[in-house]
């Protein structure tokens, strides 16, 4: 019932923003911003520092945001362009971060955690980093979606544009890698 | 196995915290870079077609400058061509007067030379003169050798040296007769010497027979 008021209200913001009514667009963005930047901020390895990139996302969704259709919900429409921003986004960094291969090698990926709520110790979230970001973006994404994100198996085939037997089929492959990068991780948690 | 990982999972989400907040006006400096952007987008090709539209005008302008230059161009060129043809007309004058004026200077000067050469003796008729006056004074010289001197040797071959120097003159033809004359009575005088001595002959061989014959007479 909460998702169809929402998603009603979605599409009268819609509606409004084509009519010509920018307003609408503010409000998307107080409501998306968050879940924008955390999406990112987790597809890109916790990097911490993302307005850069939810700002091309926000700047992509205002572009496209008169062709959209409400065929899907705006939060999956936004996600997605978030995954694909992502893509590109981590691209780019990879391109910039194979010319200082070595440093990058030395240092690790970005600097500690912005806090340290749980008591998770920096070795083993350096791991589960490392473990995450080893994965390819096929099977990152829907992991990320999954657990992090924790959107539905519509939600994410609808995001990513499979269908939901290749989503399981990816998870499937993600998961059998994380146990064997994670194995210690994950022995201890049993 | 699934939901450990789930959970290891978000326990690193958790440590990794919120990403940095986002910036309080993300949505008007979103807005602000659309409105450029449209803006980059509609005034490109209004400048673009600005600049097209001024470098037609300049083209335009130049072409009709250049049209304008053109066609003074070919009036010059057509007063030019005609002075031209004026001018090769009039040279072509002067240079048929001067022609003209050459030919009859040349005429003149013709005259004029013919004029002197008529004023000048004719050195062939002076040279032939000479010539003659020359054999007439050879055959004059051989005239007197033969008649007043009597030194007939030194006449003929005086004779001889004018009809050898002037073959065809007519003093040679006198010469030639006078050698004749020579020959003849040399001849003459030969024969009558010879005609003397055979009578002179014949006289002894008649005194040497009437001497015998007397002889014998006296004898018998």
């Amino acid at each position: 019932m909460v998702v169809m008021a929402k998603t009603i209200d979605d599409e009268r913001l819609v509606e409004q923003f084509k009519r010509g009514d920018e307003s609408a667009f503010d409000r998307i963005v107080e409501q998306y911003s968050s879940d924008i930047a955390a999406l990112s901020n987790r597809l890109l390895g916790w990097s911490g520092e993302v307005d850069d990139v939810v700002q091309d996302i926000l700047f992509a969704a205002f572009l496209g945001l008169k062709k959209f259709r409400c065929e899907s919900s705006l939060k999956t429409w936004l996600f997605t362009i978030t995954v694909n921003k992502c893509r590109s986004y981590r691209y780019k960094r990879m391109l910039r971060l194979r010319r200082i291969y070595q440093v990058s090698r030395q240092a690790p990926l970005s600097s500690s955690p912005t806090a340290d709520k749980t008591p998770m110790d920096s070795e083993t979230f350096e791991r589960v980093r490392a473990a995450i970001a080893s994965l390819p973006s096929k099977y990152r994404e829907p992991v990320v979606l999954r657990y992090l994100q924790e959107l539905s198996t519509e939600e994410i085939s609808g995001v990513l544009g499979i269908s939901k037997n290749a989503l399981q089929v990816r998870l499937n492959r993600a998961r059998a890698h994380l146990r064997e990068a994670l194995a210690e991780e994950l022995k201890g948690k049993l | 196995m699934e939901d450990k990982i789930k959970r290891l999972l978000q326990e690193a989400d958790q440590k990794a915290g919120l990403p940095a907040p986002l910036s309080s006006n993300l949505s008007s400096v979103v807005r602000h870079r659309a409105h450029q952007r449209r803006f980059i987008r509609l005034a490109a090709p209004l400048a673009a077609a600005a600049v097209v539209l001024i470098a037609a005008g300049i083209w335009n302008h130049n072409t009709t400058k250049t049209k304008e230059e053109q066609r003074k161009i070919a009036l010059l060129e057509t007063q030019l061509n005609q002075l031209q043809a004026k001018t090769d007309a009039a040279l072509d004058l002067i240079r048929a007067v001067l022609d003209e004026e050459q030919k009859q200077n040349k005429f003149d000067e013709l005259d004029r030379l013919e004029a002197q050469l008529a004023s000048i003796p004719d050195p062939l008729k002076e040279i032939e003169e000479q010539v003659d006056l020359t054999a007439f004074y050879l055959l004059g010289q051989a005239d007197r050798l033969y008649r007043e001197l009597n030194r007939t040797e030194s006449a003929v071959e005086t004779y001889n040296r004018l009809i050898e120097l002037f073959p065809k003159n007519r003093w040679a033809k006198e010469a030639r007769q006078r050698l004749s004359e020579i020959e003849s009575k040399k001849f003459n005088k030969m024969y009558q010497k010879e005609s003397i001595n055979e009578i002179h002959k014949t006289l002894r061989h008649l005194a040497d027979f009437a001497a015998v014959k007397h002889r014998a007479g006296t004898i018998s």
